[in-house]
């Protein structure tokens, strides 16, 4: 496991987001190898309009992002028995960590309730509390550079 | 706004990688040869290097065009950088991040431990979603550098009520570690390496 934390390839993006009446709203960042986060917001709601920032990131904060994945064990997990993107929205989380390389799709998660009653609420808690964790991570390296609220 | 010295530097790299993919995709013949192309330019063109386990649903769908809408990369914003090596300012200040923090800290403990070499504008002590703890990192802003450096020289290494901590700058003025992964990587069957970029 400290392996597969420090060294070789890493890539991880999230991406959550629906079609509706304020058309394709999303939220997606994106970690790569070579320390860049990337981050897309983009609701039409009021005319909001799209939110895109890049910066790169020291090697510290990615090992950081690696822990917080291994320690999820996210790895390990499988999509197959989650519930399918439908047009409420749809999840996408792909990781590519040491030798593995993950890309898992679902739908919106409500809430806890929604992960009970699936198929698989192990796996499926492991991923729920994995994205909040990221994305509360996520957001706070953009609003502490950038000093925007990111959502 | 927008730094034009950074984009330029940063973007032509992935259309390479692009390429790069391209060639390699015609070769590979396992399912993931399926995969969107966009998907290697993503894990830095290094995907196809070694055999990797591949899992999940997110393989067999067709996004490359709509992601490619999403996320296409030329119109990102991002602060000012010199592109040289070396930490880069955030819009008000130095951001730190620490690492090792107990899942018990508070942020007063971090505020009397940080405080001792300047002010610290922001703090951002983060739980963990499902256990309600601390998740074990913080980042922590001071307007001036030599705040920012004073704290990483000092408390790097320390301890934070009984546990090692790490302290490093969380954003860098560049990237670091260049695709020089897949150089390293053995290339194995795959001997046709387009070097045409350059």
């Amino acid at each position: 496991m400290a392996a597969a934390e420090d060294s070789g390839e890493f890539y991880l993006r999230y991406y959550v987001g629906h079609k509706g009446k304020f058309g394709h709203e999303f939220l997606e960042f994106e970690f790569r190898d070579d320390g860049k986060l990337r981050y897309a917001n983009n609701s039409n709601y009021k005319n909001d309009t799209m939110i895109r920032k890049e910066v790169f990131l020291t090697p510290a904060v990615l090992k950081e992002c690696r822990r917080i994945i291994s320690d999820s064990e996210i790895m390990k997990e499988d999509d197959m028995n989650w519930p399918e993107p439908d047009f409420v929205g749809r999840q996408e989380l792909e990781i590519v960590m040491g030798n593995e390389h993950i890309s898992f799709t679902t739908s919106k998660i409500g809430s806890l309730v929604d992960v009970q009653s699936s198929n698989d609420p192990e796996g499926l808690r492991i991923f729920y509390y994995l994205v909040q964790d990221l994305k509360c991570f996520v957001f706070s390296l953009i609003s502490l550079h950038f000093k925007i609220k990111p959502i | 706004m927008a730094a034009v010295d950074t984009e330029a530097v940063d973007f032509e790299p992935e259309d390479d990688d692009l390429m790069d993919e391209d060639a390699g995709v015609d070769i590979e013949t396992s399912p993931r040869a399926q995969q969107p192309k966009l998907k290697s330019a993503i894990t830095g063109g290094s995907s196809f290097s070694a055999p990797k386990k591949t899992k999940g649903r997110g393989f067999r769908e067709e996004t490359v065009a709509e992601r490619n809408n999403r996320f296409a990369s030329n119109n990102f914003d991002s602060l000012v950088s010199d592109g040289g090596p070396g930490p880069q300012r955030s819009i008000e200040g130095w951001i730190i991040l620490v690492t090792g923090v107990h899942e018990e800290a508070q942020e007063d403990d971090l505020h009397n431990e940080f405080g001792e070499y300047g002010e610290v504008k922001n703090l951002h002590l983060n739980l963990d979603r499902r256990t309600g703890f601390v998740k074990g990192y913080a980042l922590i802003e001071y307007e001036r550098f030599e705040e920012a450096q004073a704290a990483i020289s000092h408390l790097n290494g320390s301890q934070l009520l009984s546990q090692n901590i790490t302290v490093d700058w969380a954003f860098s003025n560049g990237p670091y570690r260049r695709r020089n992964m897949r150089r390293r990587s053995p290339r194995g069957h795959r001997s046709r390496s387009p070097r045409r970029r350059y």
